[in-house]
């Protein structure tokens, strides 16, 4: 049995956005180390887990968990790499048509092979799971 | 990243990223991306409690979403 085909890191993948941004759900996806206060703590020196932020979360709910940025603008202000309140600012604009009922954020680690062979999968499958017309990524 | 944005377009959702390392997300390929020029890890949508210019590099990169393709490129944009 061969090996199935994998995607070569030279081809890109991409789909379509059919819709009007007015009529789309948006899911927020980070690699900043964000999660809820009350939920577990990101392990600083490397965590291959993730962390999923309810759609109601607001930036005050938030915390990080890392040592590999900048903390000038988060400490004041989380939308600095999580910009979940921005988002349903916009949805009360109408400039989108809401938030996704999850959002979801991943910390760091250096363990790229179980990073790429567990957790993207993952978290792409949980992404996939809300719904989304659109996911808005960001790193730190 | 680029790698989770790569899969999740992968599941037949169209992604956009916003990253403060150009060279590095441009190496991964990604779908779409932008990068606010200039800014820094950790302030990837620009300074804290500005939130006219948080939604504004926002609905850019969402506005990427319906623009012409460049899948692999990083659209860099000046925001000073």
């Amino acid at each position: 049995m061969e090996k199935p085909l994998e995607l070569s890191r030279y081809c890109v993948p991409f789909t379509p956005f059919k819709k009007r941004l007015e009529d789309a759900l948006v899911c927020l996806v980070s690699t900043a180390g964000v999660r809820k206060k009350d939920d577990r703590p990101f392990v600083l020196e490397g965590d291959t887990s993730f962390r999923t932020i309810g759609g109601e979360a607001v930036a005050a709910d938030l915390a990080v968990d890392d040592t590999h940025y900048d903390h000038a603008c988060i400490d004041k202000d989380v939308n600095c790499v999580f910009p979940i309140d921005r988002l349903r600012s916009l949805a009360r604009e109408q400039r989108i048509a809401g938030l996704t009922e999850q959002h979801f954020a991943m910390g760091f680690s250096q363990n790229l092979k179980e990073v790429r062979d567990t957790t993207v999968p993952q978290i792409a499958r949980a992404v996939a799971g809300t719904r989304p017309d659109a996911v808005l990524l960001t790193g730190g | 990243m680029v790698t989770v944005q790569r899969a999740i377009e992968m599941q037949g959702i169209p992604t956009v990223l916003i990253t403060v390392e150009p060279e590095e997300s441009a190496q991964a390929r990604p779908p779409r991306a932008l990068y606010p020029k200039g800014f820094i890890a950790g302030h990837s949508l620009g300074r804290p409690g500005d939130e006219a210019l948080q939604k504004w590099i926002i609905l850019d990169a969402l506005g990427l979403l319906a623009a012409d393709p460049r899948p692999g490129e990083v659209i860099a944009r000046d925001y000073t």
